[in-house]
């Protein structure tokens, strides 16, 4: 007999609905808006280096990517050098200073996965993608990224797209959530 | 105190010592990349591994990150310390390329030394190296990152200890990269600093790339003379070239560091139009030959016109020993008394300051770190003193407060509290903040403290106290607040220290500063007075200046009254570095004899009927008195000539003997001017014992040179960080009060009056001010200085609100008009941060700032049409 | 059954809301010690109580939050480290999606014990769910004046806010934490000063795990209204690797590791046999199956040369290539490693490929003093990461020297078909 609560966190289903979600609404805002509301959120902290990542994650929804140019732009807002945001930008894993795709899959590779098979997830990804380890599509759809542990190690193996975490995939789940992904914007970041 | 034993010797230091220092006192040199005295420590690069047999937590430590307790017990060479710094090393090298041979650092590289001395010979890996994509840093320093082993010392330096912020890790892990966001030139006028912080050949001096090894060059203890602030540095010459200069420590001034100017500015000194004959009008001629002509000529002038119509010029450039021989030759001639300062007013204010540091109020470039409050009073230290900056950077860290009073719009690498206000309103923005930080009681207490109070100083201060009670009224109200403000600063302070410029400030202000120092320094711990003056040697110019208080503009005056006929000019350059050129063109043209001794390639020395080449401080040596008055000895580093690079186009040497240095004619100008004179010839003395025989009687202040050890000549660093300088240097220190000195307390009436700009007035006064790079004389012949101030053109500041009152933006191209005719054409930078009524125009070398008159003076500005 | 204490409100599929959280007692602490306790009195309960920080050090909270100097200065923040990235752990977002207004009570708590006026929850960007979660109840807690000026009429006021990281490994060390806060490069700061003194913004600074900020209102709670229960002695144990439930579990402080795996977890699948575990994420060393029986709390696995870091069960089979487990290991962490320190940042990825050599057939006899001297070298860094990074590969060396040595005689991996 199982003597103790087995807890599984799963939200297969969607989760009590959130409303605001910067993510998606950072990528919808006009650049004017989106740069009234960083400066509001910059007036609101308490130093504006407070928002030095925030403000980074926000300019790269809106190009895509962190180039140069948006670099300067957060240099403009948060009243930092580009060289300070670049110190931050180029040490984190989920800012890219390099083109990337409007998906970025980001396939766990850490220990558990690695025990599930992540290797042939990550085949499986790239062979469907027609794209290497680091590689955007064509179309600029997807690019594949290793990152370390997502956190989901009950549910490997795992990988992280735009926010959301999918569990326990199957070469199955993959083609589906590509196909949903090539499809749709899938609603607000959950974790499935 | 705490006791340690380190290697089985007992050695008691002070609080908060670490163990690293401890043990360097004790004559250890436990390994280290990442500790360095300036930077301290970061824990980083973990070689400097010690083993604490006794202390708080035994094992492995590093030694960097340890205070030195009572009772600590610590082994450097312990075995397992031993293996661990191997171990360490061995990382480091694993990625470290094996391009000694053409790196540059080889010789006096940190990780040679430690890999060496740590027994790590052989490599162990097949592993791939890690490799990098450099950037182009600027004229000044070549970026090799492959060799870097992250010891973050030069983001240390740059950001922390420097202030700049386009320079730094960047990516992470063993990726982890030292760069910038984008190449180019590297914005902090420190940066130079990172080549010696540096210790690997990552970051090394770009101009010198692949043409010495320090071993192979003649190498020695030097001085900046690009700006008043005296800088050790150490000079390195090979094959008659002059190739590198390195920061020297010294604990007084520099301490570790130096500017870029004065790194890379020494070019001067080889330039390849460096006039290295003599000529005597339009013919070369042996040195003794024009000196003789020159000789006769003079005389012959004197003969016929009285000795005072020979007048001589000489600058602050110059060493002591050849001041004092200028003095001494018109002295001996009986010719007019030589002037070193291009106008009366700059040398009465040079003298006021030289007068008023005392004992109590001296304080050296060092303890401008220690101060706990800084007021810079009508200076900008960033550009007139660059090293001054970073000092006041470090106290600025230590949470020092820092203002300025200033009409210019002053750049510092620190926050500080900012008053622009016109010139003559800095005097006002002064008294306003002393007279709310020192109160009623406060006031006596200090009066009572002051010296020579029985000569009527206390009074005059009482007074003075009471008259500017309301000298704020005239100032706008948020000046007003701000100086409320930097009273409270001031008022908690117990360590404050008023800076002060001569340059751009009223005649009367460089005492003022120093009556307001006086009073602080009875209210509190110790309070000081910093100057800023012009030029390496000013303050020793200041005391060999006669009282009279002329100029070379007095000469000028003389010239075309027809008094003077002759004139010498000792390494001065009137025609590039004083205003209104015209007349002073004019006036030479009108001479019967222009006699030049200099080493510069100058306008001037072209004009001269007879020329004479002189040495520069590097062949000849020389002493300098700083801004402090502090004397420094500067040996001689090489003999001089033509480097063999120019002679030969790069080849090798050529395999003759020779008894002459190719281009070696140039002699010291002291050693030349007394064959000048009118007086009988005297065998030149020897540099060691001369300068006492030049000086003797000229000022007492000199009395205590007399038997100063020189450094010994060419003497080569025993140590990582050398220091003879700070140990030959002296204090000259104050000059006797019966000349200008004393407290002042003048009433502020005596002080300059504004001039009239009222709202529809056009007229701006222009004042004539300092940049890093491109305005100061030396540097200026450097092609790498001329390179890295090259992508900024040479502007003029103006005000936002008389830039729109004027109908001037940003960028415009505008013709500056003085009412005496002099003008020039300018582009404009519109700037918040400075003084409404004035132009900010840099004396800079593309600027043709010298055809406006002496200052104050008002231009009317008009924009060029394109 | 097991008392449940921060799972409790488990709901399912969603998060309890607030009448949910308050249904079971929640914001019971909270009120009553408002209004009723000094600071200091909250304080003292936790300490008390004996609770100790979850993040894996196992520092006592309540000493941590004392170590705030008498009349230090203001503001003070509290920060809560739900970074939570240590591999093999997800305690934190399993707490913050069951029950996110626990977490928000017991900031809230943490914040009036130390008198701070502001509080962040600094979360991974994997956690994305987790940050919308906390950020939509912590509207909820703004609207019933649980937080802002004056909470429930109280003189204390207090603002909580998300920060959302941008993914490394090493934000998760405190001071490392706090840099990134600050908006500088993540690289952890060795004290003194500590963060309780100069913290963020130079000012006084606790941080604490999800995990411990979770226990503090039923701790809180319990010594108010005089409960009889020991809440701060449950643990969540993350299970996951070879086993047939894998997944977080709330169970006494000390339960066994057998019973942990064979019971909660639902034991090894069919045909798998125990081979190691990895009792506290990948920064322990390996234990194997003799320990079996060992009581997973900090002390017992103290005593026995282990460490119980944030408690994440990781399991491995007899079908699993601990050279290739341990080389996945190092290969985070010589990614993950900030770069400060020179042994880490060279020493990991000289010991990754090493390692790669080794499982790949390359290996030599000579490589395994090497890889024991780095092991022991690796010790000597500037922060705890390289330690951690070492334990996996310290206990390959110990217990499965034979599996090492068989890659390098047989010149392939043995688990390699």
């Amino acid at each position: 007999m199982v003597s103790c609560a087995i807890l599984k966190w799963r939200v297969d289903s969607p989760a009590p609905s959130v409303d605001a979600v910067l993510s998606d609404k950072s990528a919808q805002m006009t650049p004017k808006e989106l740069e009234e509301s960083l400066k509001e959120d910059i007036e609101k902290a308490y130093d504006p280096r407070e928002q030095a990542v925030d403000v980074l994650y926000a300019l790269q929804r809106q190009h895509g990517h962190l180039s140069d140019e948006a670099m300067r732009e957060a240099s403009r807002l948060l009243g930092m050098t580009p060289l300070e945001l670049d110190e931050l930008a180029t040490f984190y894993d989920f800012l890219y200073r390099e083109p990337v795709g409007k998906y970025v899959i980001h396939v766990c590779d850490s220990v558990v996965c690695w025990m599930h098979g992540h290797q042939s997830v990550m085949d499986y990804i790239a062979e469907r993608l027609g794209v290497g380890l680091g590689g955007t599509t064509p179309d600029g759809m997807f690019t594949l990224l290793p990152t370390c542990c997502l956190g989901y190690c009950d549910r490997a193996p795992a990988m992280l797209i735009n926010g959301r975490v999918y569990g326990e995939l199957t070469g199955e789940k993959i083609d589906r959530i590509l196909q949903e992904l090539r499809e749709e914007e899938p609603p607000l970041a959950l974790d499935r | 105190m705490p006791k340690l034993i380190i290697d089985d010797r007992e050695i008691e230091v002070p609080e908060g010592t670490r163990v690293i220092e401890a043990a360097e006192h004790l004559g250890i040199m436990i390994p280290r990349f990442c500790y360095h005295p300036a930077l301290g420590a970061a824990g980083a690069c973990r070689v400097c591994a010690v083993k604490v047999i006794e202390g708080p937590v035994k094992g492995i430590q590093m030694s960097c990150m340890m205070e030195a307790r009572d009772g600590m017990v610590v082994s450097t060479t312990d075995e397992e310390a031993m293996e661990f710094r191997r171990f360490v090393i061995e990382l480091l090298m694993l990625n470290h390329p094996h391009d000694c041979p053409v790196c540059d650092e080889g010789g006096h590289c940190l990780l040679q030394d430690e890999t060496v001395s740590g027994g790590h010979a052989h490599r162990r890996t097949s592993m791939k190296k890690r490799t990098y994509r450099d950037q182009d840093l600027g004229p000044f320093i070549r970026h090799e990152m492959n060799r870097c082993i992250h010891c973050y010392r030069c983001s240390r330096f740059y950001q922390d200890f420097a202030g700049g912020l386009d320079y730094g890790p960047l990516r992470l892990g063993d990726r982890t990269y030292f760069g910038r966001f984008t190449e180019g030139r590297l914005e902090s006028p420190f940066a130079g600093n990172l080549i010696d912080v540096c210790p690997t050949g990552t970051l090394t001096d770009k101009p010198s790339r692949y043409s010495i090894r320090r071993w192979h060059g003649e190498r020695g203890p030097s001085l900046c003379i690009s700006c008043s602030l005296g800088c050790s540095t150490v000079a390195n010459a090979y094959l008659r070239d002059l190739v590198r200069i390195e920061a020297n420590y010294n604990e007084s001034v520099n301490g570790f560091f130096i500017c870029d100017r004065g790194r890379f500015g020494f070019y001067y000194a080889k330039h390849p139009e460096r006039p290295r004959r003599a000529r005597v009008d339009v013919s070369e001629a042996p040195t003794p030959e024009a000196l003789r002509e020159a000789a006769k000529r003079l005389a012959r002038i004197a003969a016929t016109h009285g000795p005072g119509a020979v007048a001589c010029i000489g600058s602050t450039r110059s060493s002591l020993e050849t001041m004092g021989a200028l003095v001494r030759l018109c002295e001996t001639s009986g010719w007019r008394k030589p002037v070193f300062f291009s106008d009366p007013a700059m040398q009465r204010k040079v003298r006021t300051a030289v007068s008023r540091i005392d004992k109590r109020l001296h304080v050296s470039l060092r303890e401008i770190e220690k101060a706990d409050f800084i007021l810079a009073v009508g200076a900008d230290p960033l550009n007139e003193a660059p090293m001054l900056a970073l000092a006041m950077r470090q106290a600025s860290r230590n949470e020092a407060a820092v203002a300025v009073i200033d009409s210019r719009p002053v750049v510092l690498p620190l926050d500080f509290e900012r008053l622009a206000v016109a010139r003559h309103d800095v005097e006002a923005c002064l008294n306003v903040i002393m007279r709310e930080a020192v109160s009623d009681e406060d006031l006596k207490i200090a009066i009572e403290k002051l010296p020579g109070g029985a000569d009527g100083a206390a009074s005059r201060a009482a007074d003075f106290y009471t008259g500017i009670r309301n000298a704020g009224e005239g100032l706008p109200p948020e000046v007003r607040v701000r100086a409320l403000k930097i009273a409270a600063q001031l008022k908690a302070a117990h360590r404050p220290i008023i800076v002060c410029g001569v340059d751009a400030v009223c005649e009367t202000t460089p005492a003022l500063a120093a009556d307001h120092a006086s009073i602080l320094s009875g209210l509190k711990e110790r309070a000081g007075i910093f100057y800023i003056l012009p030029g390496a040697n000013a303050f020793g110019a200041a005391l060999l200046s006669s009282p009279i208080g002329e100029g070379a503009s007095s000469f000028f005056e003389e010239i075309e009254k027809g008094e003077v006929k002759a004139l010498v000019v000792v390494e001065c350059d009137p025609l590039g570095q004083f205003p209104d050129r015209r007349r002073i063109e004019k006036a030479l043209g009108n001479l019967e004899l222009l006699v030049v001794l200099d080493y510069l390639p100058s306008e001037t020395v072209k004009q001269a009927h007879i020329f004479v080449p002189t040495n520069t401080h590097y062949e000849s040596g020389g002493c300098f008195v700083n801004q402090e008055g502090r004397a420094q000895f500067t040996p001689p580093v090489y003999a001089g000539g033509e480097p063999n690079r120019q002679e030969t186009g790069g080849a090798h040497p050529p395999r003759v003997f020779r008894s002459h240095i190719p281009g070696g004619g140039p002699e010291p100008a002291w050693k030349l001017l007394a064959p000048l004179g009118a007086a009988p010839r005297g065998e030149a003395p020897e540099l060691r014992g001369n300068l006492r025989s030049i000086l003797d009687g000229l000022h007492p202040a000199f009395e205590q040179l007399a038997d100063s050890p020189i450094p010994p000549v060419g003497e080569r660093p025993s140590t990582y960080y050398a220091r003879f300088l700070a140990e030959g240097a002296l204090h000259v220190g104050s000059l006797a009060p019966q000349d200008c000195g004393a407290l002042a307390f003048a009433s502020s009436d005596a002080g300059e009056k504004a001039p009239g700009v009222g709202k529809d007035d056009e007229r701006l006064e222009i004042i004539l001010t300092e940049w890093t790079f491109g305005s100061e004389e030396l540097s200026s012949y450097s092609p790498y200085i001329l390179q890295a101030e090259a992508e900024k053109e040479p502007c003029a500041c103006m005000q936002t609100e008389d830039a729109s009152r004027l109908g001037i933006s940003d960028g415009d191209l505008v013709a500056l008009r003085s009412a005496g005719g002099g003008g020039l054409t300018v582009r404009i930078r519109v700037v918040e941060n400075m003084a409404r009524g004035c132009i900010i125009l840099p004396r800079h070398g593309r600027l043709a700032w010298q055809d406006l008159e002496p200052s104050p003076v008002q231009a009317s500005v008009e924009r060029v049409k394109k | 059954m097991h008392p449940q204490v921060l799972l409790q409100n488990f709901k399912g599929n969603r998060s309890a809301s607030i009448d949910e959280y308050r249904a079971n007692g929640g914001y019971e602490a909270l009120t009553r010690a408002l209004l009723e306790r000094t600071p200091a009195e909250v304080e003292q309960m936790v300490l008390a109580a004996g609770l100790r920080g979850r993040g894996g050090a196992g520092f006592p909270a309540g000493k941590k939050w004392s170590l705030i100097p008498e009349g230090a200065a203001h503001p003070r923040f509290v920060v809560v480290n739900a970074d939570e990235m240590e591999p093999g752990t997800y305690k934190d977002r399993m707490v913050i999606h069951v029950d996110p207004h626990l977490i928000i009570e017991g900031v809230i708590l943490t914040s009036y014990a130390v008198s701070a006026e502001k509080a962040y929850i600094f979360i991974r960007p994997s956690y994305e769910s987790s940050a919308l979660i906390l950020e939509r109840e912590l509207e909820v807690a703004r609207r019933e004046g649980l937080l802002g000026q004056n909470i429930l009429g109280s003189e204390f006021s207090l603002d909580i806010v998300v920060h959302r990281s941008a993914g490394r490994y090493i934000c998760g060390e405190a001071t490392a934490l706090l840099n990134a806060l600050m908006g500088k490069r993540p690289n952890p700061k060795q004290p003194p000063p500590y963060a309780t003194e100069k913290g963020l913004w130079n000012l006084p600074t606790v941080v604490g795990n999800v995990e411990t900020t979770a226990c503090v209102a039923p701790i809180v709670r319990n010594a108010i209204t005089g409960g009889s229960g020991e809440p701060a002695f449950t643990k969540l144990y993350c299970v996951s690797g070879k086993v047939k439930r894998p997944g977080c579990y709330e169970l006494p402080m000390g339960t066994p590791l057998r019973e942990i795996i064979e019971e909660a977890a639902g034991g090894l699948p069919e045909g798998s046999e125990l081979k190691a575990v990895l009792p506290g994420g990948v920064s322990t060393r390996y234990m194997t199956p003799d320990l079996y029986d060992t009581p997973m709390d900090f002390d017992s696995l103290a005593k026995i040369g282990h460490r119980l870091g944030t408690g994440a069960i990781i399991v491995f089979d007899q079908h699993t290539c601990m050279v290739a487990a341990t080389l996945n290991i190092i290969q985070f962490f010589a990614r993950e490693s900030c770069g400060w320190c020179t042994p880490c940042r060279e020493g990991l990825p000289y010991i990754r490929d090493i390692l790669t050599q080794i499982e790949s057939g390359e290996g030599k006899d000579e490589m395994i003093p090497k890889l024991r001297r780095m092991s022991e070298h690796l010790w000597r860094t500037y922060c705890a990461f390289s330690p951690g990074a070492v334990s996996p590969l310290e206990s390959l060396l110990t217990y499965f020297e034979d599996e090492v040595r068989e890659h390098i005689r047989m010149k392939r991996c043995p688990f390699r078909k």
